[in-house]
């Protein structure tokens, strides 16, 4: 496993500008929202001395009229983005089911992202469905070097099966989710009879955990499905996903492990992000152009663990092949 | 995976998690500045406090805690005297507990939690209160349970937390009647309302049959309305409580002796003078802890906290900030006199979360509480605090919420900001919905946010401030948020409005003399208007007019306009004093605007008044020159227009020193000329928002 990781990281390293085009299609769908934001915020900013208290800190009264307010995708702005308090309310929305376009989400609550959001998401899974074929069309040859026109060629060869394996793993994923709603339930009904608060709080945070272990399995199995597409040129998504299923079995060790270390890698880079996001202070735009190079350095870093694992996982087929 | 391996990965996961909690949110040390000391009991210029309450209904009380079953057998002896100037041959009680009988109680056909549609209804979420027997002691006993019937002043003829007997013979202005009632209860489930049990937690509050006030030439005893329930007589309370062995019990007043039965049960015997309720609490998973509150200047008082053990880690935030409540309001308004209190965190499920009873109250805590939240800090000053106003001065809480509630809500977010500083702003992720008083979920607390004094409240009255008029009877409010607003977070901004009004100084000696005046004396609120008029000489009348008395909410606003001197052009008086043309001049170049050398300008200061509410209010003025200019409006039309001429203004702030806490929009309050902060700003909370939007968005490949 770990040779896998160490052969998955060369090649993303031979190949680092992958991590730059993945970026550059996210930065862009994100300042679909974030450009138009910091025109709002400006107009509603101005003349007033609340100015002064946003740029050097926060001004709850401001803020809280404002957010008021709101009804669009902006509404998201909040205290709560400060801090690693982004990765929480994201996982949160993740696991309560509003990942991708809140097809998962139960219950009947207020939607807590507009929906201009979540169809920006939608658009996002798209084009990563996309560009997957061509990126794994370049982690294929070895220290191969890529082209812009060649990562195209691969993505617009792929897209199809690629397509078909994500719409193959929402429909897996809302498995998962329609399994866990009783099995939440059953665990919300026995906290809430709980004894102790710390049984309690353990049973609530277990369910998600345990129901987060399960969207990591499925995306395992799909990831590896769309690993098997590209490197054995398979036609079909669905049995591409069964010798995927059958090959993280026959390897669970190894499958799991990659991502036990993606996902320590994901947590430490976010304490890392974290620490030096309370360390930057803001005071003017030098300060503010170092922390929006902090914040690409930080999501650039996040993408790459995900290629590395993209990567890996194509290691960990090709040494398999290569011992049968 | 190897072991080491292993090891390596859940340590980079652990490494992560102070940074998604409170670790960065903690600041230096907090070193509260210096209180004023307490006022002695006969301080000068101050009212004398009272020694004793008028102790006109005691009660002697024997009742025993079957767990099991989940009742209680009780019986009371009741010296009643008859304060009024009225015979009086009726008596009202109140049988709280019957508003959980079934789904017909006025309560349960309330809006809020204790109402069966917005909780799990099963056979455990009812109890009642059966009365057995109503004598009258003396020569001979007289029964009165043939005379026993339901009062139901709302018209709900399903409703019975109100009875009445009637006595052969009234008893005449002061006389006195003894009075023998026997009843058995049966318990509710503790998340229904505030009393009930959870596995083997008990809350019994509101738990025997209590008599009215008899108050304003009439009987005051209310159904057991859904948002409120306090309104009763001082007395003593001389309590024995039989429950098996094994439990640990807490309860109003000092524990006089405890002693074990024959039948295998233990009896404690709690009395408390000069109080004008009993509660009492047991379970068998009470961990114990004890602290002493000797402050120089205070009664000293022993401090019980009946812990869950999952809480053991907030024991020490529990009691440091019960000495807070105890120091603070002891201070601004009288010292607490009794020789003890009871801090009783609840049960994990139990509703019983944040509520005052004489020398008791519960707190409320989560497992994860971060300290920036100032949870369960809070609760306890405002529970704590509550012995002050609701314990001490003891107004009419079903008739005027606000003045117990409302002055409590000041006072907690006064003493919770001198004592521990600004509280942070969180919330919790990852979290399941128990209801109220059950959190779970990872707490987040935002890194530098830090909520002004009294901010919390302005976003309900900008929503609900029009909804009703503040001072107004509790059950008449339109709804429970109304009901919330106007007895909790308006009436705290307009005592924290009349803090800044008043200064400092004048408030402490309004708050000491009206709480040392009406000392175990059921106040209303035209009495703490005329003590508003004694301490300060009247002239305040027109600001409660328009606070309490009043749906109207205040806004001021401020705009500026500024633009260069004109230099005069057209047709103007000549040397000659003949009108002769003078050519405008063309600037080649903008002027420069915001510096001391930008040259003459003609500015216009606005106030503006969006809110119907009217108060004076003071303006301040800055001008490029370094030049200050403070003025003042009366805020009696919808604006008024300062005009000045000279260096550019600046900057322009209404309300500068934010004395009107309840203006609901402080935000447009202060403006400024430099437009430059606002660009920036935009910009970097914009930045923050990609941040976000990015990880959601690369978030989204964990499931496509």
């Amino acid at each position: 496993m770990l040779g896998s990781l160490r052969d998955g990281f060369r090649s993303l390293r031979f190949n680092w500008g992958l991590v730059v085009i993945v970026l550059v299609t996210n930065l862009a769908l994100a300042l679909v929202l974030a450009v138009p934001l910091a025109f709002q915020l400006d107009a509603e900013l101005a003349h007033k001395g609340a100015a002064s208290a946003m740029m050097y800190g926060f001004d709850h009264d401001w803020w809280s009229l404002w957010s008021e307010r709101q009804q669009g995708p902006e509404s998201a702005l909040g205290p709560e983005l400060l801090g690693g308090g982004f990765a929480l309310k994201n996982l949160d929305l993740l696991l309560k089911g509003w990942l991708p376009a809140g097809l998962f989400a139960t219950g009947s609550g207020k939607r807590p992202v507009d929906p201009l959001v979540l169809g920006l998401g939608v658009v996002y899974l798209v084009v990563q469905a996309f560009l997957t074929g061509g990126l794994l069309a370049v982690f294929r040859r070895p220290r191969g070097g890529w082209t812009l026109r060649g990562l195209l060629h691969g993505s617009g060869f792929y897209f199809g099966r690629m397509l078909r394996l994500s719409l193959l793993s929402l429909a897996a994923v809302y498995v998962v989710f329609a399994l866990n709603a009783p099995f939440a339930r059953m665990v919300d009904d026995l906290a809430r009879e709980a004894v102790s608060g710390r049984t309690a709080l353990v049973l609530t945070l277990g369910r998600y955990a345990l129901l987060l272990a399960a969207l990591l399995v499925a995306h395992m199995v799909f990831s590896h499905a769309r690993v098997l597409v590209v490197r054995e040129e398979r036609l079909s998504a669905l049995l591409a996903t069964l010798s995927s299923l059958g090959f993280c079995l026959r390897r669970p060790g190894a499958a799991a492990g990659q991502y036990a270390v993606a996902v320590a890698a994901a947590a430490a880079l976010l304490a890392l992000f974290t620490l030096a996001d309370s360390w930057l202070t803001v005071v003017g735009f030098r300060t503010q152009l170092l922390a929006l190079a902090l914040v690409e350095a930080f999501v650039a870093a996040r993408i790459a663990i995900r290629l590395w694992l993209l990567a890996s996982q194509l290691e960990l087929q090709q040494a398999a092949a290569r011992r049968s | 995976m190897r072991p080491r391996n292993a090891g390596l990965l859940l340590a980079a996961l652990a490494g992560v998690v102070p940074f998604l909690s409170d670790a960065q949110a903690r600041g230096p040390a907090y070193v509260p500045p210096a209180l004023p000391a307490p006022a002695g009991k006969d301080a000068p210029g101050l009212p004398p406090l009272p020694d004793a309450s008028p102790r006109n209904a005691s009660y002697t009380i024997d009742a025993r805690l079957d767990p099991d079953k989940r009742t209680i057998e009780g019986s009371l002896v009741l010296d009643w005297r008859n304060t009024s100037d009225q015979a009086l041959a009726s008596f009202p009680f109140h049988l709280y507990w019957n508003a959980f009988r079934n789904n017909l109680s006025t309560t349960a056909r309330g809006e809020g939690r204790r109402a069966p549609a917005e909780r799990l209804v099963d056979e455990r979420s009812f109890g009642w209160m059966e009365v057995k027997s109503v004598r009258r002691l003396g020569e001979p006993d007289e029964d009165l349970l043939p005379t026993l019937s339901y009062l139901n002043e709302d018209g709900n003829a399903d409703d019975r937390t109100v009875m009445q007997v009637t006595t052969a013979a009234p008893v005449p202005p002061g006389g006195s009647a003894r009075f023998r009632i026997e009843w058995q209860s049966r318990i509710p489930h503790g998340s229904v309302g505030r009393a009930g049990w959870v596995h083997d937690y008990h809350f019994m509050v509101q738990w025997f049959p209590k008599i009215g006030v008899f108050w304003k030439g009439q009987w005051n005893c209310h159904p057991f309305y859904t948002w409120t329930e306090f309104f009763s007589d001082f007395g003593v309370y001389d309590v024995t409580l039989r429950l098996p062995r094994g439990f640990v019990v807490g309860a109003t007043g000092r524990l006089e002796s405890q002693t074990s039965d024959p039948d295998g049960s233990e009896s404690y015997r709690f009395v408390q003078e000069d109080v004008h309720d009993f509660a009492w609490t047991a379970s068998r998973r009470f961990l114990e802890r004890r602290a002493r509150f000797e402050d120089a200047g205070y009664p000293p008082v022993e401090i019980r906290l009946l812990l869950q053990p999952e809480h053991a880690h907030l024991g020490d935030r529990y009691l440091e900030a019960t000495k807070i409540a105890l120091r603070t309001y002891g201070t601004w308004s009288a010292p607490y006199p009794y020789p003890q209190i009871t801090v009783v965190d609840p049960a994990w499920g139990s509703g019983s979360g944040g509520m005052e009873y004489p020398t008791l109250f519960t707190g409320g805590a989560s497992v994860l509480a971060p300290e920036a939240l100032q949870s369960p800090e809070g609760v306890t000053i405002h529970e704590a605090g509550h012995q002050f106003w609701y314990g001490l001065v003891a107004n009419n809480e079903f008739e005027e919420a606000w003045l117990d509630e409302g002055f409590n809500t000041y006072m907690t977010a006064k003493a919770s900001e001198h004592s521990l500083g600004p509280e942070g702003w969180g919330r919790r992720f990852l979290e399941a919905d128990f209801g109220r008083g059950a959190r779970t979920g990872w707490p987040f607390v935002a890194p530098g946010v830090l909520l002004p004094r009294g901010s919390e409240y302005l976003a309900g009255l900008r929503g609900g401030g029009e909804a009703d008029v503040m001072a107004k009877k509790a059950w008449t409010y339109r709804d429970g948020g109304s009901y919330g607003l106007n007895s909790y977070g308006k009436p705290a901004l307009v005592m924290q409005t009349l803090e800044g009004l008043l200064g400092e100084e004048t408030m402490l000696k309004l708050l000491r003399t009206y709480a040392r005046r009406y000392r175990f004396a059921h106040p209303t609120t035209e009495d703490f208007l005329a003590t508003v008029d004694e301490v300060t000489g009247g002239g305040w009348r027109s600001y409660f007019a328009e606070t309490f008395f009043s749906a109207d909410i205040l806004d001021y606003a401020v705009d500026v306009k500024s633009e260069p001197a004109r230099k005069p052009a057209g047709f103007l008086p000549g040397p000659d004093g003949r009108l002769a043309y003078t050519a405008p001049v063309r600037e080649k170049k903008k002027r420069k605007r915001g510096g001391p050398d930008a040259g003459p300008f003609e500015s216009r200061v606005t106030i503006l008044r969006h809110g119907e509410a009217r108060l004076p209010v003071e303006l301040l003025v800055e001008f490029a020159d370094g030049r200050v200019v403070n003025e003042r409006w009366n805020g009696r039309e919808r604006w008024y227009r300062f005009s000045y001429a000279g260096a550019e203004v600046v900057r322009a702030v209404v309300d500068p020193q934010r004395k009107i806490v309840i203006d609901v929009d402080p935000s447009n309050n202060e403006w400024v000329s430099d437009e430059r902060q606002a660009v920036r700003a935009a910009t970097k909370w914009a930045g923050r928002y990609l941040l976000w939007l990015q990880n959601l968005l690369e978030l989204h490949t964990v499931v496509g």
